[in-house]
């Protein structure tokens, strides 16, 4: 009953605190900038410009070809600025690229000068035969200059190639889940960074603000353990969190993820988060004191997005860090089909480790709390 | 209802003791004055008579539990007034009250009626963080008595009040304890322990020089003498009389009967004078 006294005093506090709406206001810029600024796909495609001096029946046979893979079948006429003209030029838009069909060897340089991307010169040499000259800025690789080489001459070791492709396993890292589309992929970096790892920052935040003002010792000479107050404020902590996790995940996923799950993930996650915030915080006076120890938390915990958004760099250490699990978990979480079993296993890691830390941070309270 | 015996604590857990050998015991019902400079180590003392400090070494039993093992049930009998003000100033005088009345087990206090008691009605629906620091003050001293604590520790309870105010604390104190509370007062206003205290102990360096009532103290430390300024002829003439030796107190009677007594007072020394007269420091 004291425990709920102190959680509902807590809470009301906290809704008093410019720290809550503080989290409120983040949720709800967060969720701006997925709907309006983060595309649902990231518009991959390269740029190619050409121009194609070539015989005008080459060139037909070239356009139909190109027209054939265009996404809509249909030519963009559109004009190009380079150095203050502007240069006519035919657009086919594939799956892959969009291929720009310069006019001229003026236009064609003149782009190359401006935009900074390699350029194409297609012509007949004088065996009568297509020449590709490529006019590449410096910065290119030697693999991709050879790619372009074997591009060209592909039918030449065609065998060669194709044994080497038929060795190549290919595993698709979805394996029994859905993908995700661009914006639903950024969300599970949105939900630990304000939804688990806030939780540490924002209890150092309030835990300070109760040291400043001598709070701690005045609850430790009441008749209810400091554990209670401590717990009370992990309570409010995770509360905060759940809200602001919906806010931005409602509105970007609707149904689709297991919302059951979430609340346990983010309760055991933000448990965990919170406990690793009291035991920071039993170490120091203030926050600026604090700031140090914080500062490396947080670089740490950034470390796994690298591997997030680079799945072929996933080396082990990685993996141990909290943040790396919570990413994870959170993907599955919203993915249909997601692994739930991680979910569940990585929830009792945390609820474990969380328990830990807590006793710990309430030792080391209780150990310090006159000073 | 205090018993401390060979007391000693050191912050870096080395030789250099904040607390130095401390032993002594507090009868039920009775105001004890723990008085020293600041750095003397009452605080201390007092932080680890509540549990706020770990006991190092040392026997302390308050209220009848061991401190060395202290349990939660312990403060429902233990009131604490903090020099420092530390009430939630995002809640109101009243609210600050509402809440800590509801982590005792024990009986507990109206919240209304101490808001009364020290002087904060009107005010008890304000922010506390908008209270005055005198405010702020009270509204602490209130929290301490929520659970009517038989054992009540006072650190420097008029600090920073205004002289009326801190009559009415001064008031307060000789009411909780008529009605049976122990007080602990640590301060080193020696004016307030001369009029509360049944007995002070003098605290320098973390060891207790002395422990004795006031009165006690006074007779024993104080000049045994009367100031007197009498007219004589139309002159006003100064004079000191001994009161212990017999010619001396004949020669004062015989003033007082033949002339007209302008001021009298008997010399006792003050608290503050036996301080610096036992300890050779002074209170700052």
């Amino acid at each position: 009953m004291k425990l709920w006294y102190s959680f509902s005093k807590e809470l009301k506090l906290s809704s008093k605190s410019w720290y809550f709406y503080l989290e409120l206001v983040m949720a709800i810029v967060l969720l701006l900038v997925l709907l309006f600024v983060v595309p649902e796909e990231f518009n991959s495609k390269g740029k190619e410009y050409m121009y194609l001096d070539l015989p005008q029946v080459v060139q037909d046979n070239y356009r139909k070809n190109l027209l054939e893979d265009d996404e809509d079948e249909a030519v963009e006429y559109v004009e190009l600025e380079a150095e203050d003209t502007l240069y006519p030029a035919t657009l086919y838009e594939t799956e892959e690229s969009k291929v720009y069909l310069l006019e001229s060897k003026i236009a064609l340089d003149a782009i190359t000068e401006s935009e900074r991307v390699p350029t194409v010169y297609v012509h007949v040499n004088d065996q009568n035969q297509i020449g590709f000259t490529y006019y590449l800025q410096g910065y290119e690789t030697q693999k991709l200059q050879n790619l372009l080489g074997v591009f060209h001459n592909r039918l030449a070791g065609h065998d060669v190639i194709e044994a080497y492709s038929d060795q190549l396993e290919v595993r698709s890292l979805y394996q029994n889940s859905e993908p995700l589309n661009d914006r639903e992929n950024i969300l599970p970096v949105f939900l630990t960074f304000n939804g688990s790892l806030m939780s540490l920052f924002m209890i150092a935040a309030y835990i300070f603000l109760d040291k400043g003002e001598g709070i701690i010792k005045a609850y430790a000479v009441t008749a209810s353990s400091v554990w209670h107050y401590l717990l009370s404020k992990i309570g409010v902590i995770i509360t905060t969190s759940i809200f602001t996790t919906l806010i931005i995940t409602i509105p970007i996923m609707g149904f689709q993820p297991n919302y059951p799950m979430m609340m346990l993930f983010l309760f055991t996650s933000g448990f965990f988060a919170a406990a690793l915030g009291l035991l920071l915080t039993s170490f120091y006076d203030d926050i600026v004191q604090a700031f140090g120890a914080m500062y490396i938390v947080i670089v740490i915990m950034i470390m796994p997005n690298i591997s997030y958004f680079t799945p072929s760099w996933d080396p082990d250490w990685v993996k141990i860090i909290p943040s790396y699990v919570m990413l994870q978990s959170f993907k599955d979480i919203i993915s249909i089909g997601g692994n739930m079993t991680y979910v569940l296993v990585a929830s009792a890691g945390f609820l474990a480790l969380g328990i830990g830390l807590f006793v710990l941070a309430t030792y080391r309270f209780k150990k310090t709390l006159s000073l | 209802m205090i018993k401390v015996k060979n007391l000693y604590h050191s912050y870096n857990k080395d030789d250099i003791y904040a607390v130095n050998d401390i032993s002594f015991e507090i009868e039920k019902g009775e105001i004890f004055g723990f008085l020293g400079p600041s750095g003397a180590g009452k605080s201390t003392t007092q932080n680890i008579l509540v549990g706020l400090l770990q006991l190092q070494q040392g026997q302390v039993e308050v209220a009848g539990y061991d401190v060395k093992h202290i349990k939660d049930k312990m403060f429902n009998k233990i009131g604490m007034s903090f020099e420092q003000s530390n009430v939630y100033s995002k809640m109101s005088g009243l609210e600050n009250l509402e809440f800590y009345r509801k982590l005792f087990d024990v009986k507990t206090r109206d919240p209304k009626e101490l808001i009364k008691l020290v002087g904060l009605e009107g005010k008890e629906h304000v922010k506390a963080g908008k209270y005055s620091k005198g405010m702020k003050h009270r509204l602490t001293f209130a929290r301490s008595m929520i659970n009517n604590p038989e054992m009540w520790f006072l650190d420097e309870p008029t600090t920073g009040l205004d002289p009326s105010i801190a009559a009415g604390i001064k008031d307060i104190i000789r009411q909780e304890n008529q009605k049976g509370a122990t007080v602990f007062l640590t301060t080193h206003n020696m004016y307030i322990a001369d009029e509360l205290c049944d007995r002070v102990a003098f605290v320098v360096d973390g060891k207790i020089r002395l422990i004795d009532s006031p009165k006690t103290l006074k007779l024993k430390y104080g000049e045994k003498l009367v100031d007197v300024e009498y007219i004589q002829d139309d002159q006003l003439i100064k004079d000191s009389f001994s009161t212990v030796e017999p010619a001396e107190k004949a020669r004062l009677m015989e003033v007082i009967d033949h002339h007209d007594i302008q001021t009298m007072h008997t010399k006792e020394a003050t608290l503050e004078e036996i301080f610096i007269k036992v300890t050779g420091r002074g209170l700052v």
